[in-house]
């Protein structure tokens, strides 16, 4: 999903920029008290061993391989915004050191593998763990399992699409000079990646499973609970309500996507439907996209709309219910 | 004005555990001084304890006269330098010589091509600065690892398990090129046989101070060294059985040089006529 | 692998230069790159990739290898750029991404890791991204042979699964597996850290020798953020 120099549009690339910039900076502002110099080894050791694992293919059927993200990962064991600066580092060493990733569209793929991933699989498994794992007596039993694989699942499938949406948007509002058509970015990335996630729900349970049975203190300290704040204060506390802000950010990042396709989107469309008629050589397929592109967008549009819905809804209701989240 | 100073250290680790109890210990200048104790003694622990890096404790630590507290253990540490147990923990750079020169840059020192050529030359490394650290042998990283220390000259050495892991004849030049050192040293270890030949002077430790004095001394006490599950050097256990047979022994040899000095005694007593 | 990208950097004239100027004249490059359309201009960007490449003393072969790991990505994008938009167009995807990674990999290669996570600092990168880049690098090449260890050991007890996702028993052995790597580096994480901190690295990173900009580093600067200008002006010359 490591999206090179030159792919994308640069109305989006800039786009991209801008969101993670805004994204890092309030990560910054809030780790300041809660990150002490003596917490970075640890945060480090997450982010190295993603990176490691991140090299290592594991095979998904039909010859092909998958790797993990592991935003999920690390989000679940240290919190979201620790997260995002641990994914951000990894994309950093990644896209400087190796060219797995470019820089002009470092800005994207960091929105999708370091601020979506993370934050989309800490909130989907914050919202749904105290539901799945009522029975569980182990720190880590099947219901736990459930909500891990759940939550790194959606991470991968959501920062997927979200690449797919970038890679449609580039293709549309370049008119064929940028990204991918949607038709074929859309299915791609979301039935790769579809399967691909299934291998991150798979490991990220299986090393938190270790890590939480072995030695659960590793990574995390011990958070005192001083006193309970009150009011919206006290609601903002609520990890569910965290958990239910973090999907929507993730989906919130998206909407300029929208918005630019919608402004510049069908201009886009014509100028590619005029020029498959001059190009030289001539395009492979030539007319259905535009309606293929719509409906591919509407209907992925559409899902992802109904699940974020449903789960903002869940964590609403049950901020409403005053449900206390059990650490 | 002493080199180390400590006086009535305790500290606990974060889950409670005791680590030392009611430590105090002076150094002076040029001394080298060994802590000896069981594995969990607490030994490594002092160490880092004093190079700042294991706080809140209780008791005072003054190193050169500067007192280690929260704020000035930025200080102290450029007075001491700790070699770790695991030179792998702490060689970082891609060649020998830039490793060395890593703590000079960063603390901003003068001259420090001059500083890392001597500090190499002094650990006898060198002979290796272009190569790659992590390709070493063990003792090989030791010494670039001892190397990296000198060129920050610290007033004082804490050496942590210095021999651990080294085949005989790196432990051997090691013991060697500490022995030659002129610098204050405090030494973690169980190898007795190196502390016999490099250390001045010896602190029993477990947990709490057990005993204190020079290593042929503390050998004949009794079972002051056993207690502590430590054995002294193998010469020293022969003469201890030939005292306990009967036989007349001054002081109980703790090195080579000793104890052939005491057995040609001996001997030439017996020629004598006993 | 992470210690490969330093020994390469001793190779090249490039590493002598200071980072900052390295990183803004190639990111200058890589940005103008990336806004390039016309064909001609497009692969004259990858020309001038190229050439710095070749002229940069990189050895060849590691930077074929390095760019075959990004290939596959830039391959999707430039066929089915071709499908849908002609030959022309998927060219221009194929040429001007290659441009820009190949620019990238030689900026990595001729640098050495500490300068480059220097120069960012330097470049006012927030000091905890930068330090945690620091670490993140030591230790992937820390965890990279804890994990060779652990496989090699657990292949000395037969374990040879793993081969698929569907081998369950097998991919929780290699999930184990790697949460060990986890915790068991976490603790020489801390004394890696110490050991960094007990030889004065702070987080600013001050005092770190190479820090001069000279003739050297603005001849290289403006070399390159002349050519982007160049490049970008003629692009905007040819589309309105």
């Amino acid at each position: 999903m490591h999206i090179p120099d030159g792919l994308m549009d640069p109305v989006i690339a800039l786009t991209g920029w801008i969101e993670f910039l805004v994204v890092v900076a309030v990560a910054l502002f809030l780790v300041r008290t809660r990150v002490k110099d003596k917490d970075l080894p640890r945060i480090a050791v997450l982010s190295a061993g993603v990176f490691v694992a991140q090299m290592l293919n594991f095979p998904i059927g039909g010859g092909t391989t998958g790797h993990l993200v592991g935003g999920a990962l690390i989000a679940i064991m240290v919190g979201p915004v620790v997260a995002i600066l641990g994914m951000t580092v990894i994309l950093l060493i990644q896209g400087l050191m190796f060219g797995d990733g470019g820089m002009t569209a470092f800005g994207l793929n960091a929105v999708n593998m370091a601020v979506i991933a993370p934050l989309t699989g800490w909130g989907v498994y914050t919202l749904i763990k105290p539901i799945v794992s009522r029975k569980d007596e182990k720190p880590f039993g099947p219901g736990t399992a459930i909500a891990v694989a759940a939550g790194a699942w959606a991470s991968v499938f959501l920062a997927a699409a979200a690449c797919a949406a970038e890679l449609a948007v580039s293709y549309a509002i370049s008119g064929g000079t940028y990204g991918i058509a949607a038709t074929v970015s859309v299915p791609a990335m979301l039935g790769y990646h579809a399967v691909i996630a299934v291998g991150e729900a798979i490991i990220t349970a299986g090393v938190l499973a270790y890590v939480w049975s072995a030695s659960p203190s590793v990574f995390t300290r011990e958070h005192v609970a001083t006193t309970k704040a009150e009011g919206l204060r006290g609601i903002l506390h609520l990890k569910t309500t965290q958990a239910t802000i973090a999907v929507l950010i993730a989906f919130a990042l998206a909407l300029p996507l929208y918005f630019i396709y919608s402004a510049d989107g069908a201009d886009g469309l014509e100028k590619t439907m005029t020029d498959a008629e001059v190009e030289e050589g001539g395009a492979v397929f030539s007319s259905p996209f535009s309606y293929g592109e719509s409906y591919f967008a509407a209907l992925f549009a559409g899902i992802l709309g109904f699940l974020v819905t449903a789960l903002a809804a869940l964590g609403l209701l049950r901020i409403l219910q005053g449900v206390k989240v059990a650490d | 004005m002493r080199a180390l100073e400590i006086d009535n250290l305790a500290y606990s680790y974060e889950d409670g555990t005791v680590a030392l109890k009611g430590l105090s210990l002076a150094v002076e200048e040029g001394e080298k001084v060994a802590v000896i104790g069981p594995n969990g003694a607490g030994k490594s622990t002092l160490l880092h304890l004093i190079a700042g890096f294991r706080m809140p404790f209780t008791g005072e630590v003054r190193v050169h006269g500067r007192m280690l507290d929260q704020q000035s253990a930025g200080a102290v540490r450029r007075d001491v330098g700790l070699l770790f147990q695991d030179p792998d923990d702490q060689l970082f750079m891609p060649t020998v010589e830039e490793d060395v020169a890593f703590g000079p840059v960063n603390l901003r020192l003068d001259d420090v091509e001059g500083r890392v050529a001597k500090a190499m030359r002094s650990a006898g490394v060198d002979a290796i600065a272009e190569r790659r650290p992590h390709r070493l042998s063990h003792g090989m990283k030791k010494r670039v690892a001892i190397a990296g220390i000198l060129a920050m000259d610290p007033k004082v050495l804490l050496l942590d398990e210095p021999t651990s892991g080294l085949d005989p004849r790196s432990r051997a030049e090691l013991i060697s090129l500490l022995k030659g050192m002129k610098k204050t040293m405090l030494m973690a270890t169980h190898d007795l046989d190196a502390v016999a030949e490099v250390v001045d002077r010896v602190l029993v430790l477990n947990i709490s101070p057990v005993a204190e004095g020079r290593l042929g001394e503390l050998a004949g006490r009794g079972s002051v060294l056993e207690d502590a599950g430590l054995e002294p050097p193998q010469l020293t256990r022969v003469f201890k059985a030939l005292e306990d047979k009967g036989f007349k022994v001054d002081h109980l040899p703790t090195t080579m040089d000793q104890a052939v000095a005491h057995l040609i005694r001996l001997l030439e007593r017996q020629r004598r006529g006993e | 692998m992470a210690e490969g990208l330093d020994e390469h950097a001793k190779s090249s004239w490039l590493s002598g230069l200071d980072a900052r100027a390295k990183l803004i004249g190639i990111l200058a490059f890589v940005v103008a790159t990336s806004l390039l359309t016309e064909t001609r201009l497009v692969l004259a960007s990858l020309a001038l990739s190229v050439t710095f490449a070749a002229l940069s003393r990189v050895p060849p072969g590691h930077l074929a290898k390095a760019y075959m790991g990004a290939l596959p990505f830039i391959l999707i994008a430039s066929v089915s750029v071709f499908l849908f938009a002609g030959y022309e167009r998927g060219l221009d995807m194929w040429a001007r991404t290659s441009s820009c990674v190949l620019a990238l990999l030689v900026l990595a290669s001729g640098t050495e890791t500490f300068e480059l996570f220097a120069g960012l600092r330097r470049l006012r990168m927030p000091a905890i991204i930068t330090t945690l880049l620091m670490l993140t690098y030591k230790y992937i090449l820390m965890m990279s042979e804890e994990l060779s260890r652990m496989t090699v050991a657990r292949k000395a007890r037969g374990f040879a699964g793993g081969r698929s996702l569907l081998d369950s028993r097998g991919i929780k052995v290699i999930s184990y597996t790697a949460g060990m790597v986890f915790v068991r580096s976490a603790e020489r994480a801390d004394r890696a850290f110490d050991a960094l901190t007990a030889r004065g690295f702070d987080k600013e990173m001050r005092g770190w020798r190479r820090s001069k900009i000279a003739a050297p580093e603005l001849s290289f600067v403006a070399w390159f953020v002349t050519v982007s200008a160049i490049l970008m002006l003629l692009q905007l010359g040819v589309s309105p």
